[in-house]
């Protein structure tokens, strides 16, 4: 089985804007998704949740647009949409029938150009509450709510960009001003700060006109401020630890380590680590803890790929009642470490390669996912065609590729451990908890 | 043209692409077995769902959870692969083998490269038929799904969907409880009991298998037949079996609310409440299921449904609501879902309340009623782009029985719901007069309130936590 190659062409407007076409006429859908060089890692200390308050704003109306209609001329059309926030970035996404491109890329043209014409003081509190409550329920009232959070403050330092959470604090939230949200408009939603990504049952010089029409006289931010110098040591130098109480019946176990960069080769070979770690039920991890001691409800490891400065490599594995945490701990460090001491065997990585290449496969049937790798690696490695050499690489990581990264990352000196124990006293949950670190 | 004035004209759209539901092929084998084939061209990999209609729904009471337990712990071994052997054998190909249990349906289902195609169904009839319900592996998975009902009690979320059902549902209807079961029943599931629901399940008659995806050069039938033809012929000569359920009718969905009634869980220093409204609603056979479909989508399915203008884009109450049927074989629920914070529980719940008064005592607006229609038309091809989607919905058709072309007329047919069909499916199928307001969040905080706005009797339940023993261990389950 070979994986489809994405033909796809690669361009810039006048204004900076990069346009990515890929045609394939299989289905009559067409992806779109823009992407942002804006995260929460342009944030600010006293402005943060920033990046992500401004995406709800994106979808309260612009010049030609009133509130809540974006969402209503995409139904309408049969289209699906969202928009999401993270670090390094901030997208937006619509999925049409292949007769409603155009729509999709006037609505994203006029908020690119106008969304300041709409933006009021009873939208931005709105959405504020809004998020606030996105901010309680993803979070504040979820068990565990708090962990990837914590890990951003133990494997970051305070002045790194990656040390706060995206989503913000309650006081950085209530904060946040008109002018403010018109700033971070100006500053960082321009066309030369963008990629848009195409793809699907589309004809290119079709949709390059439209793009031009649309997009072509937006004024490009010649001063978007570069980001200062996010580099971080590869490895934390020491043990980082903490025990959180929680509204929580099991002990459960975080683990994060710093972790090459995205489009870094031992990122990959980090994945397929992953994949013969914990990828389903013959990995070592569910094998081990889950299946044969007994000691774990769960247990989980990934990779969420970064640019500026570090990767996070995570993992987590569930207490079973009666079983003493520590022991937990033990047996998925040992885990790990076995990865760097030794190589994987020949079947685990054949195993592990197969069901990548099955993943690789289901993802880039969907036009969404083609346009969002796409745009991906044009906004963050400034590469898209690795979308269609992804798949090679990781067919090409060795036994010898896995146990080097593994002994790179998966050091004593290089861990985070959070561990959440079930509280014994009187409940602590509160709006404004401040970071413990 | 200046920018401004090429911005101010709407783009109208183009011609639209014709598009048709994949046609699928039927073919029953001398077992029985119904083999679906549906050629999706231009996709490599293949699904393959394996359904047998029948679910935990059927099961009795003082075994409830027995079905999903079976499902899942078919993939511990079987008698030619023991132990994890199965699973590895799968990821050679590249694939991943489930097996799980829903109310009405029994299902195994592989994703693999049409090349391997046959190779991943061998698999999956190894796995179907021959399962060994390892002791072992039994009573793990037995202690892990207890330790989830464990977190279950943790995550408000999760404890109000649990909480809604068993306060709507009478205690003799199966939807009052989990699919998965409770504490009570899942704690004294034995091998035994695995055993003798899957030996009942596995009756080729019920029973189809459905494959999607580039089907070029593959004789599906064909395949099917060779591999998957004696299918559980063995098992329909073995004695009855003790759990032997009685597939085919519908479970008994009776109400167990006949005026509105508030529950409230209490949880101390909840920064939102969790709240659910509603009662039994519908079985996916209702005759006037597109009028129900498009009046959902305007109270509570859309992004801009008025539940979500209302309570989020007009009073920023909550981050996202919801509301829907959940159609099964037999009326499953309806219900308002929503997450707010806590000081806007009593206003929330009244204004959803109004909504649903609302969608029974006017007519939707045309502008209201275009955009539902014009969505879940539209959308139609969006939702069938890749096989393991087309496999899914011929899937839904088998297990509750519709016809082969109900697919092909679903856009005709909500195309032609009016005004008054919306109106109609509210009146008949809304009841605000006589439901459940089921909530998780902070007593102490919202209680009072909660009886003074006199939406129905205030039930204020105050549990002992799992997290709030102290011990882990301490609760008596698990080793």
């Amino acid at each position: 089985m070979t994986a489809p190659t994405v033909s796809f062409s690669d361009e810039r407007l006048s204004n900076g804007l990069r346009l990515i076409v890929a045609e394939d006429h299989l289905a009559p859908v067409v992806g779109v998704c823009i992407w942002y060089a804006v995260g929460s890692k342009n944030e600010v200390p006293g402005k943060t949740g920033f990046a992500h308050l401004f995406e709800h704003v994106m979808f309260q109306g612009s010049r030609h647009v009133a509130k809540t209609e974006h969402m209503g001329l995409v139904q309408a059309a049969g289209g699906t949409l969202n928009g999401t926030t993270w670090l390094d970035r901030t997208n937006y996404f619509e999925t049409m029938p292949s007769h409603q491109l155009e729509l999709a890329l006037w609505l994203e043209a006029d908020r690119m150009a106008t969304l300041l014409d709409a933006l009021n003081q009873e939208n931005l509190d709105n959405q504020r509450d809004v998020v606030k409550n996105e901010k309680r329920s993803s979070y504040d009232n979820r068990p565990y709510g708090q962990w990837f959070h914590k890990l951003q403050e133990h494997l970051f330092p305070p002045e790194h960009p990656y040390h706060h959470p995206t989503i913000g604090s309650m006081e950085d939230l209530d904060a946040a001003s008109l002018e403010d949200v018109a700033a971070f408009f100006r500053t960082y939603y321009a066309p030369n700060n963008a990629v848009l990504a195409i793809a699907g049952d589309v004809e290119p010089a079709q949709a390059r006109a439209w793009v031009e029409r649309y997009f072509g006289e937006i004024a490009p931010n010649p001063k978007i401020p570069p980001l200062g110098d996010m580099s971080v040591p590869p490895t934390l130098g020491g043990e980082s630890r903490e025990v959180i109480e929680d509204r929580v019946p099991l002990p459960r176990h975080y683990f994060g380590f710093r972790a090459p960069c995205f489009g870094d080769p031992r990122l990959d070979a980090l994945e397929v680590a992953a994949q013969i770690l914990a990828g389903g039920k013959g990995s070592r991890l569910y094998r081990r803890l889950v299946r044969e001691e007994r000691i774990a409800q769960d247990v989980a490891f990934f990779a969420l790929g970064f640019v500026g400065g570090a990767s996070i490599a995570a993992g987590q594995a569930t207490v079973r009642p009666g079983v003493d945490p520590d022991v937990v701990e033990r047996a998925f460090e040992e885990e790990l470490e076995r990865m760097g001491r030794e190589p994987v065997t020949d079947d685990e990585l054949a195993r592990a390669r197969a069901l990548i290449e099955t993943y690789e496969l289901e993802a880039l049937q969907r036009v969404d996912e083609r346009a969002d790798r796409l745009a991906m690696l044009a906004t963050l490695l400034d590469d898209p065609d690795l979308i269609n050499r992804q798949l090679g690489r990781y067919l090409a990581v060795t036994a010898a590729d896995i146990q080097a990264v593994a002994a790179e990352v998966f050091r004593p000196d290089n861990r985070v451990v959070l561990t959440y124990m079930p509280e014994t006293g009187p409940a602590t949950h509160g709006e404004h908890e401040e970071p413990a670190a | 043209m200046t920018l401004e004035e090429i911005l101010a004209a709407r783009p109208s759209p183009g011609q639209p692409r014709a598009y048709n539901f994949p046609s699928f092929e039927r073919t029953v084998l001398p077992s029985g077995l119904q083999v679906v084939a549906v050629h999706v061209p231009g996709r490599p990999l293949v699904s393959a769902n394996l359904i047998f209609r029948v679910g935990a729904a059927d099961e009795p009471a003082d075994r409830a959870g027995v079905t999903v337990l079976a499902a899942r712990a078919m993939t511990e071994g079987t008698a030619r692969y023991p132990g994890l052997e199965l699973i590895e054998a799968a990821e050679r190909l590249g694939s991943t083998l489930h097996a799980d249990a829903s109310w009405d349906a029994f299902a195994a289902s592989v994703e693999v490269a049409a090349s391997r195609l046959r190779a991943a169904l061998e698999l999956l009839d190894e796995l179907v038929e021959r399962p060994t319900f390892p002791a072992e592996e039994v009573s793990r998975l037995r202690d892990e799904r207890l330790n989830d009902l464990l977190q279950m009690h943790a995550e408000p979320r999760r404890r109000v969907e649990q909480a809604f059902s068993q306060t709507i549902y009478t205690a003799d209807s199966p939807y009052s409880r989990l699919a998965g079961g409770n504490e009570s029943t899942v704690e004294r599931l034995t091998r035994d009991e695995l055993t003798a629901i899957h030996r009942a399940v596995l009756a080729p008659d019920r029973a189809a298998i459905v494959i999607g995806g580039d089907l070029t050069g593959l004789d599906v039938p064909r395949i099917a037949e060779e591999v998957l033809g004696s299918l559980a012929l063995g098992a329909s000569h073995a004695p009855a079996a003790p759990a032997a359920p009685a597939a085919g009718r519908a479970p008994t969905a009776d109400s167990a609310v006949d005026r509105t009634t508030v529950r409230l869980y209490h949880r101390p220093g909840a920064v939102q409440s969790e709240v659910r409204i509603g009662h039994v609603g519908l079985s996916r056979r209702v005759p006037d299921f597109h009028a129900v479909q498009v009046m959902a989508a305007i109270l509570g399915g859309l992004f801009n449904s008025r539940l979500q203008l209302n309570l989020r884009e007009d009073k920023g109450y909550t981050y996202g609501v919801g509301a829907g049927f959940d159609m099964r074989r037999g009326a499953g629920p309806f219900g308002v879902r929503t997450a707010v914070q806590t000081a806007s529980t009593v206003p929330a719940i009244s204004e959803a309340l109004n909504e649903l008064h609302r969608m029974r005592d006017t007519l939707v607006t045309d502008a209201e009623l275009a955009v539902a229609r014009d969505y879940m038309v539209g959308v139609f091809p969006l939702r069938f782009e890749t096989p393991g989607a087309v496999v899914g919905a011929i899937g839904g058709l088998f297990v509750n029985e519709l016809p082969d072309d109900e697919l092909a007329r679903y856009r005709g047919l909500v195309e032609a719901v009016t005004a008054q069909d919306v109106q109609k499916a509210a009146r008949d199928h809304i009841h605000p007069d006589r439901l459940a307001i089921v909530l998780v969040g902070d007593a102490d905080v919202v209680g009072k309130d909660l009886e003074a706005a006199g939406f129905g009797d205030v039930e204020i339940v105050r549990e002992e936590l799992p997290g709030e023993v102290g011990e882990p261990g301490g609760n008596g389950l698990g080793e």
